[in-house]
């Protein structure tokens, strides 16, 4: 078996010591760590060094925590095919994992791992130093054993970061513990994310819900009729930003060039076609169609994406959390295809596309229990770690 | 047939910034390739472009100094190509919600007539890196210069107005003097500070119809701008007198040949929202303290610097045209020189000693304040026309005061009669048929008179007081 590193750190020890002190947080090559193989999962940056650390590693580093290394991640972070996230946390190598989270990959992965998976607010992280694949959709999440292991995470990690402009000028949620214990929270199921789900995934989840109800939570079912359309949605806004962001790489100033060609531009061409591997390639024509044959498709979806956004802050005041199915992500196996991810992530979409926090509470380990994802309004970050961790509680009693 | 042109312009001018539009490099191209560079502008993975508020300000004076209206909410957009000159894959630009809309420059036509020149919009964008084509024996290289790519531009699209290379020339000269009183370029079309791009298309005069358009670049003067689009006009009429298409492409305008010459279907890529730089929201308060920080335009200085000193309309445009002429103008006056003598030294005497020795008017030898005391000395008398020309020539070389140098070359005018009055006699003594010639009223004579005597006092006497003192003798001996 391989080692569960792409790159292991030679000097884990951390600079500082803070409240992260001696907490293990393995990282994904899609973030820079100052001289450390930032090869994002494809060939196109292959050999590429980090020249700085990312923002987000800069302070985990201040804030005491060890990181051991790089893990295994699939192309860009898109879907979880070749991404071994979740392996070091269930091989105790980390207590955490930072995964990109783009349709749901650092939930999904968490929920088969046995751990928390948090995907937080868009733009409460810095994206500065993160090499990414759909800017508008994508957070970098985190996976951990316990809400409490990933608020200290946050703590240490959220808030304005000058070298991001990108991110509003507001404020940072609190992310310290709660010192009262407030009431249980109420939970807003939406049902037409069940209807995505097989029968017998639905019917397990409905369970979930009776025995939610049944520990003193407030479960009402909320609508949002139009769930379906986030897929279609992150489709288009998808594959269309993932067309733009890979344009860089032309093997210009770093990654491998394509031997042999006779002139820059037969380099270029060759070098573009040779870096991608074919599931990525395959959502790059898309984006690229898209583009330049169907750019009022992309308006269009920017449009609904507003549309969407508004449906969902509706449904935030609706109850003080959303309930949803966790979903499985894509089927296992080879080869994916980009429909294979959008379907197997169809649950976890929307929170990348509204830019909310969604956070997956892990299935029972006897299978008794399915995985189930919470959801709260942008910035209501640490609300919905609290709420999960109420929730984890109550499983707790019950078993 | 009786045809017409229809043409617009696309004009770039690079902001004068010391950064660059996203990153904190230094705004230099021309420094050694690739020194300035960072991961921004390198676009190495993980970057994020920071904009400028230094670029951001200057841009909006731009669009003030053309009246166009600074829109409150404007962002960025990925202009989609691929190229090496364009490390990113896309290019970041306002597509959808430029900085500006509207404003214009209204020429007078030949006519006389007033004509309004309409803007389109005004937005930023990034330059791109320079490429160079080389050989390397007898391999050809391609290389890249990074210091270019992400520096800060404006893009001014005009409406298609234009009706004449004439027109555009204009626009683009009144264009450039705006921009250098704003102080946000040196807008040199020799160094590529400013391009202009010009689309062009032919129709039968009086038709309203927008035919096919062709992109002409590569004008690096005012009057390549000119030939370039006359020809073009020629060109485009010649093809359809004879039945051919015109299809939508771009040419460059080869100044050797006087000549354009076809480079490539025209660009028109994808652009969509860019998410990593955020939308620039201008607040009323804020645009109101750009207004007051534009500087004077140059029609109201040339107003003001008729009325204050007595201009006419044609001197004081003439003076307005260049804000470092008219500025300079303003220390000599402020120098206490008369406005007239100010700028005739400076229009006929500096400015052409400058251009002789290819020096801007910035990098003048002699400040204001030296050329002032030159000209303060003129004016008492102290020293005549031609050593105050020979003066400010030395002054050029050496750099020196001009007291200094008149001083050390004896240059004083000698205005006293009484020292005149030997060399007065022996002129008169020695020329006695230009007496005669002087007194039979021909007034050549007396400029020959008045010469042997300047020629005597090796050039320091004053001619006003040579000329009086020659009259009164020769009415005293006749």
């Amino acid at each position: 078996m391989d080692s569960i590193f792409l790159h292991s750190n030679p000097d884990p020890a951390p600079a500082g010591d803070g409240p992260l002190r001696g907490l293990k947080v393995a990282l994904q090559p899609n973030l820079a760590a100052a001289g450390w193989p930032a090869g994002a999962g494809s060939r196109a940056l292959a050999g590429y060094l980090a020249p700085e650390d990312a923002t987000i590693v800069r302070r985990l580093r201040q804030a005491g925590a060890m990181l051991p290394g790089y893990t295994r991640m699939s192309e860009f972070g898109w879907g979880l095919q070749g991404s071994e996230a979740g392996r070091a946390l269930r091989e105790h190598a980390a207590d955490a994992e930072l995964v990109l989270d783009l349709a749901g990959e650092s939930r999904v992965a968490a929920a088969r791992a046995g751990a928390c998976g948090f995907k937080p607010s868009y733009g409460l992280v810095s994206r500065f130093g993160l090499i990414g694949l759909m800017p508008s959709l994508e957070v970098c999440g985190v996976l951990a054993g316990t809400p409490a292991k990933i608020r200290g995470i946050l703590q240490a990690v959220a808030g304005q970061d000058e070298h991001d402009f990108s991110m509003a000028d507001e404020p940072v949620p609190d992310f310290a513990p709660p010192k009262t214990k407030a009431r249980r929270p109420s939970l807003g199921i939406v049902t037409e994310a069940l209807d995505l789900m097989s029968g017998e995934q639905a019917q397990a989840f409905r369970d979930l819900q009776g025995s939610l109800a049944r520990s003193g939570f407030i479960v009402r079912e909320v609508s949002c009729p139009d769930f379906p359309l986030f897929a279609l949605v992150h489709r288009i806004i998808g594959s269309v930003e993932a067309s733009s962001s890979t344009g860089r790489y032309d093997s210009v100033r770093y990654g491998p060039r394509a031997p042999g060609a006779r002139n820059w531009n037969e380099m270029y061409l060759q070098s573009r076609g040779a870096a991608f591997g074919p599931l990525l390639k395959r959502l790059l024509f898309q984006g690229a169609f898209f583009q330049f044959e169907r750019y009022e498709a992309y308006e269009n979806a920017c449009r609904i994406r507003a549309r969407l956004l508004a449906a969902m802050q509706r449904l935030s005041a609706q109850a003080d959390v959303l309930a949803l199915p966790a979903g499985d992500g894509e089927p296992g196996g080879n080869p994916a295809t980009p429909a294979d991810i959008w379907a197997g992530f169809s649950p976890t979409l929307f929170a990348n596309v509204t830019g909310q926090p969604a956070l997956i509470l892990p299935p029972a380990p006897d299978g008794a229990r399915p995985a189930i994802q919470l959801a709260a309004a942008r910035l209501q970050d640490a609300r919905l770690l609290a709420a999960g961790e109420e929730l984890l509680d109550a499983f707790q009693g019950d078993s | 047939m009786d045809f017409e042109a229809v043409i617009g312009l696309e004009i770039h001018v690079e902001l004068n910034c010391p950064t660059k539009l996203f990153c904190d490099c230094p705004n230099r191209p021309g420094d050694e390739p690739n020194l300035n560079t960072c991961p921004t502008c390198l676009w190495l993975p993980g970057a994020q472009p920071r904009l400028s508020q230094a670029a951001l300000e200057k841009a909006a004076l731009v669009c003030l100094a053309l009246d166009a209206e600074l829109q409150p909410l404007s962002a960025f957009d990925q202009k989609v190509y691929y190229y090496p000159d364009l490390p990113k894959g896309y290019q970041l630009s306002q597509a959808h919600q430029p900085l500006a809309r509207g404003g214009g420059i209204e020429l007078t036509a030949e006519s006389g007539s007033p004509r309004m020149l309409r803007i389109h919009h005004i937005h930023m964008e990034e330059d791109v890196a320079r490429l160079v084509h080389e050989m390397e024996g007898r391999r050809p290289i391609s290389l890249v210069d990074f210091n270019r790519a992400g520096a800060p531009l404006v893009e001014i699209v005009t409406e298609p107005d234009f009706r004449s290379p004439r027109e555009a020339m204009e626009f683009v000269k009144a264009l450039r003097t705006r921009i250098r009183y704003a102080g946000a370029s040196d807008c040199s079309l020799e160094t590529g500070t400013l391009r202009v791009d010009a689309n062009i298309s032919v129709r039968p005069r009086g038709s309203a119809e927008m035919n096919t358009k062709v992109e002409i670049k590569n004008m690096n003067s005012i009057r390549h701008v000119g030939d370039a689009i006359a020809h073009e006009i020629e060109r485009q009429v010649a093809a359809v007198q004879t039945g051919e298409t015109v299809v939508l492409h771009t040419r460059l305008w080869d100044p050797e040949k006087k000549a354009t010459v076809p480079m490539r279907a025209k660009f028109a890529g994808p652009c969509v929202p860019d998410p990593s730089v955020p939308a620039i929201e201008l607040t009323a308060d804020w645009r109101a303290l750009m207004r007051a920080r534009l500087p004077e335009m140059p029609a109201a200085r040339a107003g003001r610097l008729a009325t204050q000193h007595g201009l006419t309309a044609d001197e004081s445009q003439a003076l307005s045209a260049d804000p470092e002429i008219a500025g300079y103008f303003e220390a000599l006056v402020g120098g206490d020189v008369a406005p007239r003598p100010a700028m005739h030294w400076l229009l006929t005497q500096l400015l052409p000693a400058l251009k002789e020795r290819r020096l801007e008017l910035g990098a003048s030898p002699v400040a204001p304040h030296r050329l002032a005391g030159l000209l303060r000395m003129l004016a008492r008398d102290e020293i005549n026309a031609n050593a105050a020309r020979e003066v400010l020539i030395e002054m050029f070389s050496t750099g020196d005061a001009p007291e200094v140098i008149v001083a050390a070359r004896g240059y004083q005018q000698v205005s006293d009669p009484n020292a005149l009055e030997a060399l007065i006699d022996q002129a008169l003594a020695a020329n006695p048929a230009a007496v005669a010639d002087v007194r039979n009223g021909q007034g050549k004579a007396m400029g020959f008179l008045i010469g042997q005597v300047m020629q005597a006092s090796g050039g320091k006497a004053n001619p006003k007081i040579i000329r009086d003192q020659l009259n009164r003798k020769i009415d005293a001996a006749g």
